[in-house]
């Protein structure tokens, strides 16, 4: 068994893969929270005042908080299929 | 150095004992110089890893000062270690006196290792075996095996050296008593301390003076009282080679020097002031932890250990002191016109071999470079620093000049920016032989954003003359337009100040977008305006092409400085980090900010 087979078989076993994707789910739903929590902010100071500039950092929050989403989307479904595929690895040894 | 010489050639021919013992000096010092490049072998990366961790408070940087000297058995090579992370910026001054002073006390491990097993076992004999396996490993290609090659046979010389030490003293003990020249009292006490300096500075070593006189004590060479006094000397002594070290480094590697000094030089005088207590105390603890009433060597570890704790626990309360009187010792030169050219403050070559250190010092310099782009470009828009990093209104920012008169933008590129940045490059080349592909890779980008500051400078000197020119034109459309390049730019800077203060991924992510989004504002051919100021003739031809030109330029410094602020100053976690390519706004997306802005 060559060297790299070897950790890479380690490290499903382990489950480290999956391991460091929870890490990337965990670090973009903080990300979003805080975004989410800048935007509620700023709808609020433009219900009393409206100007350029809070106008434009909305739509750039608006714009990174769709960006993220996609993001953590497209990790919960590599997830997701990495997780199905595992499941029918085993039944069709069984 | 002749003198030297002379002396010795002269004690080889007097006597062969004379001449085992300095062998087995030289043969120790050898030892330590091939442990110095094993554990050297270790620290690219991991070392500044660990370092970063764990001297963020004080007891974790003497503990980490008393850890890494136990395990290599070189205050030499701690300090010199300390003193190129105190340079490259990855610890703060109080830090580095922490782990020094953790280095004395864990310098005391040795005393005790050579008292302990050094002379009770026949030392020798693992030092043969080790230095077989040691050489046959140092002749392989592998770093990792290189550097364990190089600790077993830095251990082997040691052992080695120690051996030869030992034999040396007990065959010379038979033609020669030593102790016969022992001076008694207070007297004693002095002449022997500023041997031990004398023969510390010698050596270059305290430990090889330490081991040196163990040895000598227990072949009953020198009486124990003036064993003491020796080990004082020997550690008053070490400080010089830390100075000799800091001579070539930076400030911080001075004012390290210093500490180190001031700190060994009271500890030994409270050891010679207090030495009746002291020695009461080392009957005391010897006697309670069993060692032999007659057992000098390792009463004489019991002291080294004690005198050093009590120096430390004697100068804890008084390191913010310590830094605040050194940083005014030893304060940056500034000021004078001669001395307008600005040096490097983190480039040094004792970093070189020490890859991620290298690599944060660079970093260092790089954000002191755009530091002082900063003030040139302020400058150079004829605004001030100082209003540009306050709350005012941009408008009023721009309405209170720098001078009256253009500022000289090339003789301060000559005073604050050539010089740094030739020798970030220089520098750069040199670490860069030595690091892996992942270093070199991340050293590329470092480069390319000096590239960037120098480009956004040289962006500001073309745009300079016209801002003066139109800024103050009696045609008030074009002035209008160069106070908008104006602001825009002074927006820029205060906006990069605050993503550099910043410690939120969240918020760096928007003032990023919202830099890049205003950038491309500078497009007045696609957004019309200056087809409209031509048309309706509020401007003329000649204006019309300064400010074409010119909103270029504000375009090329807004795109330099982005790629600059990209590299050098977004901060997060690791994983952050790893997805900030995907999380950062791409350019279709920027496009659909733009209109949706625009409608």
């Amino acid at each position: 068994m060559g060297i790299k087979k070897f950790i890479n078989d380690v490290k499903e076993s382990l489950g480290l893969n999956s391991f460091k994707k929870s890490g990337k789910k965990k670090s973009i739903k903080v990300l979003l929270a805080n975004l989410e929590e800048r935007k509620e902010e700023i709808e609020k100071q433009l219900a009393k005042k409206s100007t350029k500039a809070l106008k434009e950092e909305l739509s750039i929050i608006k714009m990174q908080i769709k960006k993220g989403e996609k993001l953590l989307t497209k990790l919960e479904d590599e997830n997701g299929s990495e997780k199905s595929s595992k499941t029918l690895g085993k039944k069709s040894k069984n | 150095m002749p003198t030297i010489f002379i002396v010795l050639g002269y004690g080889f021919w007097v006597s062969p004992d004379f001449k085992e013992i300095s062998a087995g000096v030289a043969i120790f010092l050898f030892g330590m110089l091939s442990l110095e490049e094993g554990f050297r072998a270790f620290s690219g990366g991991m070392l500044e890893k660990i370092l970063k961790r764990s001297t963020d408070k004080l007891y974790k940087s003497i503990g980490f000062g008393i850890l890494t000297t136990t395990i290599m058995q070189s205050s030499s090579l701690v300090s010199v270690l300390t003193i190129s992370f105190l340079g490259a910026g990855l610890i703060g001054l109080a830090q580095g006196i922490g782990i020094i002073f953790g280095a004395n006390i864990g310098t005391t491990t040795g005393a005790w290792l050579v008292a302990g097993l050094g002379l009770k076992v026949k030392i020798s004999a693992y030092a043969m075996p080790m230095l077989v396996f040691g050489v046959i490993l140092i002749f392989q290609k592998a770093k990792s095996l290189r550097g364990i090659g190089y600790v077993l046979a830095g251990l082997g010389f040691l052992f080695l050296g120690i051996h030869y030490m030992k034999e040396g003293f007990e065959a010379f003990k038979a033609t020669i008593d030593l102790s016969a020249f022992a001076v008694e009292g207070l007297k004693g006490l002095f002449i022997f301390t500023g041997i031990g300096i004398f023969a510390t500075v010698v050596m270059q070593s305290s430990h090889a003076t330490l081991v040196l006189i163990i040895t000598a004590l227990a072949a009953g060479q020198i009486t124990y009282e003036n064993a003491l006094a020796l080990a004082i000397g020997a550690n008053v002594g070490t400080t010089i080679t830390a100075i000799l070290g800091s001579l070539s480094s930076n400030i911080d590697g001075k004012r390290l020097a210093g500490a180190h000094l001031i700190f060994n030089v009271v500890t030994g005088l409270i050891a010679i002031i207090f030495i009746g207590q002291f020695m009461s105390s080392v009957e005391y603890i010897s006697a309670a932890v069993g060692i032999a009433e007659d057992d000098y060597t390792l009463k004489l570890a019991v002291f080294h250990t004690i005198f050093n704790f009590v120096g430390v626990i004697v100068m804890i309360p008084f390191i913010g002191k310590l830094v605040e009187f050194l940083e005014n010792r030893f304060g940056y030169e500034k000021g004078s016109e001669k001395d307008m050219h600005d040096k490097v403050n983190f480039l040094n070559d004792s970093v070189l071999e020490l890859p991620a250190t290298a690599l944060a010092a660079i970093k260092r310099e790089t954000e002191h470079l755009y530091d002082n782009a900063f003030e040139i470009m302020a400058h150079g828009l004829n605004l001030k620093r100082s209003n540009i990093l306050s709350d005012k209104e941009l408008d009023s920012v721009i309405a209170d000049p720098y001078s009256q008169e253009p500022i000289d933008m090339d003789k301060f590129y000559q005073y604050k920016i050539k010089g740094i940045y030739g020798e970030i490059i220089d520098f750069s080349t040199k670490a860069q032989s030595r690091m892996s592909p992942e270093y070199i890779e991340e050293l590329y980008k470092i480069k390319l954003s000096n590239r960037d500051i120098v480009e956004a400078i040289k962006g500001t000197k073309h745009l300079q003359k016209n801002l003066v020119k139109y800024t103050n034109s009696s045609n008030s459309y074009i002035k209008d337009e160069y106070d908008g390049i104006k602001k825009g730019l002074a927006d820029l800077l205060r906006t990069i100040d605050t993503i550099r203060n910043t410690q939120r991924y969240d918020k760096v992510m928007t003032l990023i977008t919202k830099i890049k989004l205003h950038a491309e504002e500078y497009d007045i051919i696609a957004n019309g305006k200056l087809d409209e100021l031509i048309r309706q003739n509020k401007i003329t031809n000649e204006m019309a092409t300064s400010l074409m030109n010119d909103s270029t330029y504000a375009y090329e410094i807004s795109q330099k400085l982005i790629e600059m602020v990209q590299i050098l100053f977004i901060k997060g976690d690791d994983v952050t980090m790893s997805l900030n390519d995907a999380l950062m706004i791409d350019d279709d997306e920027l496009e659909e900010l733009l209109k949706e802005k625009k409608g």
